[in-house]
C-alpha cells in the first residue's frame, strides 16, 4: 500500500480546491493512502525572497513534521515540490542540518535527513505506472488534444529532479495524458514558465508570459491545457479571463491533470472532479468526451 | 561622425566614486552566491529568462555584472531584482554552474534588510506568521471545503511563529519609494 503525507501547500486547499478534491479522488482510486497532517504550514517559497534562511526553516519543519510520522510527502503544488526538494538537499549537508535543527528544537522538532518528496503525477507515474493507468480506462478521451504545461517546479531545479525528469525535454505528463487516451500535443514554447512568482510583484509581466503561451495555442486546435500546479493553474485561467477581458480570444479551458484522469476513469466530473468550480467552462471538453 | 559622437553619449554613466569595491565580495561571502566568482558574462542566463524576453531591462547577466562592478546602491535599490520568475533557468543553462537563483535571493535578502523590499512580501510573510499560509482566512473557502467534504483547515500555527520570530524575518519593513 502507498501511502503519503498529503502537503496541500497554500493555494490549492484555499482558491483551487477542484485540485484538491480530483487529487483525493484519484489517489483514492489507486490506492494511494494520504494522510493529512494539520500542523503543515506554507513550504517556504516565497519567504526565501526575504530570508533564505527562513526559507530553509520552514521547509525543514514541514519535512520533520512528516519524518516524524514515518512518511513521505505527495505534492500537489509544483513550487511546493520544488522547495521541498531543494531543502532535502541543502539538509543532506550535516553542519546546515545541525544548525537548522538547533532552532527547530525550539519548537520540539527536528530532521534527520529520511523524507522523500513525490508530486503527485510523479506518484502516478513510478508508483502506478502508466500501463496500469492505461488499463483502467474507461471513457474514450482519444478526441481530445490537449497542451500539457509542466511548471517549473516540477522540473527544476535540475539536481533534486535529474532522475526522473529532463528539464528542457520532459516526457512524463505527456506520457501521463497519453495513457488516458488524450492526444499531448507538442509547442514551441512548451517551456515557458507561467510568470505566477513574478505576478505578486509585476501583473504586466506575468501577464505577457501568460499571453505569450496562450497565442502560441492560436490555430492549434487545442481543447485544452493541462497543468499540475494550482499556480499555473490560476495564471492560465483567471488571469487568461482577465487578459480576455481586453482581448476575448481565448476561451480555452484549463484542467488538472487528476481531473483529465478522472474523466478518463468515470468519476463525476462535478462531485469527484470539481469541474463546477472552473472559471472558464470545461463543457467543450466534456461534450468531446463520449 | 555623429554617429560616434551619439555612441559616446553615455545614458547611465558608471561613476567610479560611486562604485563600492567590497560589494562583490560581501555577496559572493555567501555559500549562495560563491558561484558568481566564476561567471564569465557570456549572457546564456539572460537568453534564457523569460522575464527577460518580455522586459529587456531585466537582466540576470547585467545585474551579475553591476554586483562584480561593485554598483552596490543601483543593485540593491533596483526594482528589477524583484522581477524573477524563479524558473531555474538561467542557472540550469550556465556553462560556469552559476546559480544565479541563488545569487538573486541573496541579493533580495541584502536588499530586504537595507529597506528594499516590495511589500507583497513583507506581507506575505506578516499573514504565514498568522494562518500558517500566504493567504488570510476566508468565509467563503471554509465553506466551500464544507460543501466538498474536504477536511477543515487549522488556523493558528503558533510554532511557525516562533520559528519564524527567531529569524527575524518578520521585522523587515516594506520599501517606501520616494517620490
Amino acid at each position: 500500500m502507498n501511502k503519503y503525507a498529503l502537503f496541500l501547500g497554500c493555494t490549492t486547499p484555499t482558491k483551487v480546491l477542484q485540485y484538491e478534491v480530483a487529487s483525493r479522488w484519484v489517489c483514492k482510486y489507486f490506492g494511494i493512502e494520504l494522510i493529512d497532517i494539520k500542523d503543515f504550514v506554507c513550504c517556504g517559497m516565497n519567504q526565501v525572497n526575504l530570508s533564505i534562511e527562513t526559507g530553509l526553516l520552514m521547509a525543514a519543519m514541514n519535512l520533520a513534521l512528516a519524518e516524524t510520522r514515518g512518511l513521505n510527502i505527495l505534492t500537489l503544488c509544483a513550487a511546493c515540490t520544488g522547495a521541498l526538494a531543494e531543502a532535502i538537499e541543502r539538509l543532506e549537508d550535516k553542519a546546515t542540518r545541525d544548525e537548522v535543527n538547533e532552532k527547530l528544537r525550539d519548537i520540539r522538532l527536528e530532521y534527520k535527513g529520511k523524507v522523500k518528496v513525490k508530486h503527485i503525477s510523479r506518484v502516478l507515474y513510478e508508483d502506478i505506472g502508466v500501463e496500469k493507468i492505461k488499463r483502467e480506462v474507461k471513457r474514450d478521451l482519444s478526441g481530445l488534444r490537449v497542451a500539457p504545461h509542466y511548471g517549473c517546479h516540477y522540473l527544476k531545479p535540475r539536481s533534486a529532479f535529474e532522475e526522473f525528469e529532463k528539464p528542457d525535454n520532459p516526457k512524463t505528463l505527456h506520457e501521463l495524458i497519453s495513457a488516458t487516451g488524450a492526444h499531448p500535443i507538442e509547442y514551441e514554447t512548451l517551456g515557458l514558465c507561467c510568470g505566477g512568482k513574478a505576478f505578486p510583484v509585476s501583473e504586466d509581466l506575468a501577464h505577457s508570459l501568460v499571453q505569450k503561451k496562450l497565442d502560441d495555442f492560436m490555430n492549434k486546435e487545442v481543447d485544452a491545457m493541462v497543468l499540475q500546479c494550482q499556480t499555473c493553474y490560476l495564471m492560465y485561467s483567471d488571469q487568461q479571463k482577465k487578459i480576455d477581458e481586453e482581448y476575448s480570444k481565448y476561451n480555452l479551458p484549463i484542467l488538472l491533470y487528476p481531473q483529465l484522469l478522472g474523466l478518463a476513469l468515470n468519476a463525476n466530473p462535478i462531485k469527484e472532479l470539481g469541474l463546477g468550480l472552473h472559471r472558464i467552462s470545461p463543457d467543450k471538453i466534456l461534450a468531446k468526451i463520449t | 561622425m555623429n554617429k560616434i559622437k551619439k555612441i559616446l553619449e553615455l545614458k547611465n554613466p558608471v561613476s567610479i566614486s560611486e562604485l563600492d569595491p567590497n560589494f562583490k565580495s560581501e555577496v559572493i561571502a555567501h555559500p549562495d552566491a560563491r558561484g558568481l566568482a566564476a561567471c564569465f558574462s557570456c549572457g546564456t542566463c539572460s537568453a534564457g529568462c523569460p522575464i527577460h524576453e518580455v522586459f529587456s531591462e531585466y537582466s540576470p547577466k547585467k545585474l551579475a555584472k553591476m554586483v562584480r562592478l561593485g554598483m552596490r546602491k543601483q543593485v540593491l535599490s533596483s526594482p528589477y531584482i524583484w522581477y524573477c520568475a524563479t524558473c531555474h533557468n538561467c542557472e540550469q543553462r550556465c556553462p560556469q554552474n552559476v546559480s544565479f537563483f541563488n545569487v538573486l535571493n541573496v541579493l533580495k535578502n541584502m536588499a530586504a534588510k537595507e529597506g528594499y523590499a516590495p511589500s507583497a512580501w513583507v506581507e506575505q510573510t506578516k499573514q504565514v506568521v498568522k494562518t500558517g499560509i500566504v493567504f488570510p482566512t476566508e468565509e467563503n473557502w471554509i465553506k466551500k471545503r464544507e460543501e466538498l467534504s474536504l477536511p477543515s483547515l487549522k488556523e493558528d500555527h503558533p510554532k511557525l511563529k516562533k520559528i519564524i520570530e527567531l529569524t527575524g524575518v518578520n521585522k523587515i519593513k516594506p520599501r517606501v519609494d520616494k517620490e
